[in-house]
């Protein structure tokens, strides 16, 4: 009987609770910020902003390109407490670096469909004018001019993915009729001129100077220096390398090649304002390899343009340092891309083979990096090199003596050699451990398989057990002075402006301890972008607008640099051999241009015909 | 007490089970789209793993859909629902057809699709000196005029039929690539008649090998020649 009047009272209980819950509101809410709350005051405006920002498609440490191969998922730009794989970048998909994709794996993108936050910028650009009163009109016009350059950012991102894309620029209503919502999209070459607009509207509102992390005037000239960059190749070889289609012959994709000039030469006048306010890092000139190393790890260094910050208190440090290099030198994790041998070629050939096609022989394993360019030996950690007392000593195995050249031993099967491998760091041959602590191996996805590790922005003050996932706050450097240099360079020398090409690229050289150029051409203009912003998530992007990308990886297999110790000279010697996973990578022309996402597509219709070849 | 506790019950019971009753009562995907990918030149259109595709999209639906061709150039899928799909094949060696076709499908509608290819191989022989085979061949193009530059020619052997572009042994196939980068109409006769050698075949097995020639077309596709099964000896 106790029970049922337990179960009256709670059926009685839960009668009253639903009949009172349907009283009718009428009361503002209070969880909700209305726009004055937000657009009154700088410090409302902040909080709006900082959604704006940190969702801005900029491809960082945390930047996943794609949800192939188990990396993580949803991919995009990342913004969480717990954003670890590093390794699934780029770099790692592109020759810059072999890593944890199966192959060319990351064409088709991920979906990147922004216009939540463009909604953000429509309605802000919208609200500021009716603020002037408490935000003065000179604070009203410096927001406005960060709100263009915002937008122009999002569509860059749009644009050198989709090609065109709806440019919309006032908030739609979700009331209005269906038949408005569902826009068709803009041409190509129109999306580009909107982006190029709208960094000039930020260029003439935003002040010179600004918080790090936020826009200037000079950030929105920088960023359409890259913009018009993309636009003028989209143009100048997009029209000799395409894949036919609806989509193209609509000029949804595509542009004349008759813009390419104009392009140019926006992409040249852009980079040129920044003349005199932006230099190179070089705080210490005398020692080239530490200046270029620190150059990604100081604050307030002058090549900075435009950073994205990191906290641990705010749950959004990165993990560059614990998932870049091996666990000999951190606290936790793996690593699991490394840099080829193919994209340190492009310093020139290392000096691993005598005349006579031997392998030459070095006393220690460090004496081969030390005749490198210091800006090589800063942006890759080579076999001899040090990292918190520790060094990296890759070495694939040992010969007991070796004799003849290099290249014969290379293409013997790998069971005729006579070199001695192990599986494990603790296998000895007479007395002398055959693999490295560092690797290469390949029993497991975590060290090298190329005798390399990523060193820039590796912050190599922080001790060893500090570095652990998420603790990492080096911020990025999203545009700095270098790349606008090489803009500049590559627009000059494609306006046939050697002559400022050949400064630009000279002032680089110098920096990194290169030696100087008498003379320049586009390729070694390319060569010295590819060079610089390694690592920097530029080369793929470069690959996709210069419309080299199906030849570069064209069943492209990519090489390491295998260490061995030769017992009986005791000395080392390198041979380049391929990855040790080999594995080929591939792109697909009508990946020049991303799919759109089938799920928009499903919600508007009006989006197709899609990208040819999709 | 007790009867009102049971009712409760019985009550809640009832409206359990009458809350998911939502019949499905639409058809399943019974229709099917079957047919053959003819070349202009006469014969089936050979193919390859990851090259021709049927694409197709039903209409008043904005997801497209493909069936890949099989490698005697025939396609088949038996699980489409039934309606009005607009269908072109596309991803190949062959100049690109940009005018779909509307089919209806229902059970066993067939198409044949007839395409122009870049290149035809001809005179495809074989022959086996101890381990070493020579394959020889000769390529012609049905029409010259705007031809995809070619980029290289490469044997194709494997151990079983399926043999193409993503179904080979690297060090049999790729590694005898010959790079060409000419075009055709830039090419002499000499150039046409294509010699390709694959060294070290392993005796006593069973080999199926095919030559293509690739194109910087679109999708940087190949023409294929039949494919031939070669017997190497034991030593």
């Amino acid at each position: 009987m106790k029970i049922i009047k337990k179960l009256i009272i709670a059926i009685g209980m839960i009668t009253g609770a639903l009949i009172t819950s349907c009283q009718k509101l009428d009361v503002a809410p209070k969880n909700i910020f209305t726009s004055d709350v937000i657009f009154n005051s700088q410090a409302g405006i902040q909080s709006f902003l900082a959604t704006i920002y940190q969702d801005l498609p900029i491809e960082d440490f945390k930047y996943v390109p794609s949800a192939n191969d188990g990396a993580e998922s949803p991919a995009g730009f990342e913004h969480g407490g717990n954003d670890w794989q590093e390794f699934y970048n780029e770099a790692a998909c592109t020759g810059e670096e072999v890593g944890p994709w199966s192959g060319m794996d990351i064409g088709t993108g991920f979906g990147f469909w922004p216009y939540g936050d463009i909604r953000n910028v429509n309605i802000m650009i919208a609200e500021l004018p009716k603020h002037v009163a408490d935000l003065t009109q000179t604070g009203v016009d410096q927001l406005l001019g960060e709100a263009h350059f915002l937008r122009a950012y999002y569509y860059f991102g749009l644009a050198k993915r989709y090609g065109g894309v709806p440019i919309i620029t006032v908030a739609q209503d979700p009331g209005a009729p269906l038949a408005t919502l569902q826009v068709h999209r803009d041409k190509e070459q129109a999306v580009w001129d909107f982006i190029a607009a709208e960094l000039d509207l930020g260029y003439k509102m935003m002040p010179a100077t600004s918080d790090a992390g936020r826009a200037n005037k000079y950030v929105a000239a920088a960023l359409k220096s890259r913009a018009m960059l993309y636009a003028a190749c989209v143009a100048k070889y997009g029209s000799v390398n395409y894949v036919d289609g609806e989509a193209r012959a609509s000029g949804a994709v595509g542009i004349p090649a008759s813009a390419a000039t104009g392009y140019f030469q926006a992409a040249y006048d852009a980079a040129k304002l920044l003349d005199g306010v932006y230099s190179l890092y070089n705080a210490t000139p005398g020692d080239k390899v530490q200046n270029y190393v620190d150059l990604f790890l100081k604050p307030n260094s002058p090549e900075n343009i435009f950073i994205k910050q990191y906290s641990i208190a705010n749950n959004t440090a990165h993990s560059w340092d614990d998932t870049m290099s091996p666990r000999y030198f951190t606290a936790n994790a793996l690593t699991r891309s490394y840099p080829t041998l193919d994209l340190v070629n492009l310093w020139g050939t290392l000096p691993i083979t005598n005349s006579d096609g031997t392998p030459t022989r070095y006393d220690n394993r460090a004496q081969l990096m030390q005749q490198l360019e210091p800006r090589l030996q800063a942006t890759i950690y080579f076999p001899g090199a040090t990292l918190r007392g520790l060094t990296f000593d890759m070495q694939r195995g040992i010969y007991p003596s070796f004799s003849g050249t290099a290249a014969a031993e290379v293409a013997k099967p790998a069971n005729s050699r006579s070199y001695i491998l192990a599986s494990s760091t603790s296998t000895l041959y007479q007395g002398v451990q055959v693999i490295g602590f560092t690797g290469p191996w390949t029993g497991d996805d975590e060290l090298t398989r190329t005798g390399f590790y990523v060193r820039k922005y590796i912050d190599y003050t922080r001790l060893q057990a500090t570095v652990n996932l998420n603790t990492s706050v080096q911020p990025w450097i999203d545009l700095r002075y270098a790349e606008v240099l090489l803009n500049r360079a590559e627009a000059a020398v494609e306006l046939g402006n050697t002559s400022d090409a050949l400064t630009d690229i000279n002032l680089i050289r110098d920096r990194a301890g290169a030696t100087l150029y008498s003379s320049i051409d586009l390729t070694k203009v390319r060569t010295e972008r590819c060079m610089e912003l390694a690592f920097e998530n530029q080369y793929y992007w470069d690959l996709k607008r210069w419309r080299t990308a199906d030849v570069v990886l064209d069943k492209a297999h990519f090489k390491g640099l295998m260490p061995y110790y030769v017992f009986d000279e005791n000395k080392f010697i390198f041979l380049a051999e391929p990855e040790l996973f080999n594995r080929e990578y591939t792109f697909p022309k009508q990946d020049y241009y991303e799919p759109l996402p089938g799920g928009e597509i499903a919600n508007n219709p009006n989006l197709l015909p899609n990208n040819p070849g999709y | 007490m007790k009867k009102l506790i049971s009712r409760i019950l019985m009550g809640v019971a009832i409206l359990a089970s009458s809350a998911c009753t939502k019949i499905d009562n639409y058809p399943g995907p019974n229709a099917s789209f079957q047919g053959t990918l003819i070349s202009s030149t006469g014969g089936n259109f050979p193919t390859s793993g990851g090259s021709t595709q049927i694409w197709m999209q039903q209409i008043g639906w904005t997801a497209p859909q493909t069936i890949p061709s099989k490698f005697d150039g025939t396609f088949e899928d038996t699980q489409l629902f039934s309606g009005g799909y607009k269908v072109v094949p596309t991803g190949g060696a062959f100049w690109p057809v940009y005018d779909t076709v509307t089919v209806n499908l229902t059970k066993g509608t067939t198409h044949n699709f007839t395409v122009t290819p870049y290149l035809v191989i001809k005179n495809f022989t074989a022959t086996l000196n101890g381990t070493t085979l020579t394959l020889t061949y000769d390529i012609d193009a049905p029409v010259v005029a705007g031809l995809p530059t070619i980029k290289d020619t490469q044997p194709y052997v494997n151990t079983t039929a399926l043999v193409g572009a993503g179904a080979s042994i690297q060090v049999f196939s790729d590694a005898n690539a010959v790079t060409i980068n000419k075009d055709f109409i830039d090419m002499t006769a000499a150039d046409k008649s294509m010699t390709l050698t694959v060294p070290n075949l392993i005796p006593g097995r069973t080999f199926f090998v095919r030559v293509g020639v690739r194109l910087s077309d679109s999708y940087n596709s190949s023409n294929f020649s039949n494919i031939i099964q070669i017997d190497v000896p034991k030593q």
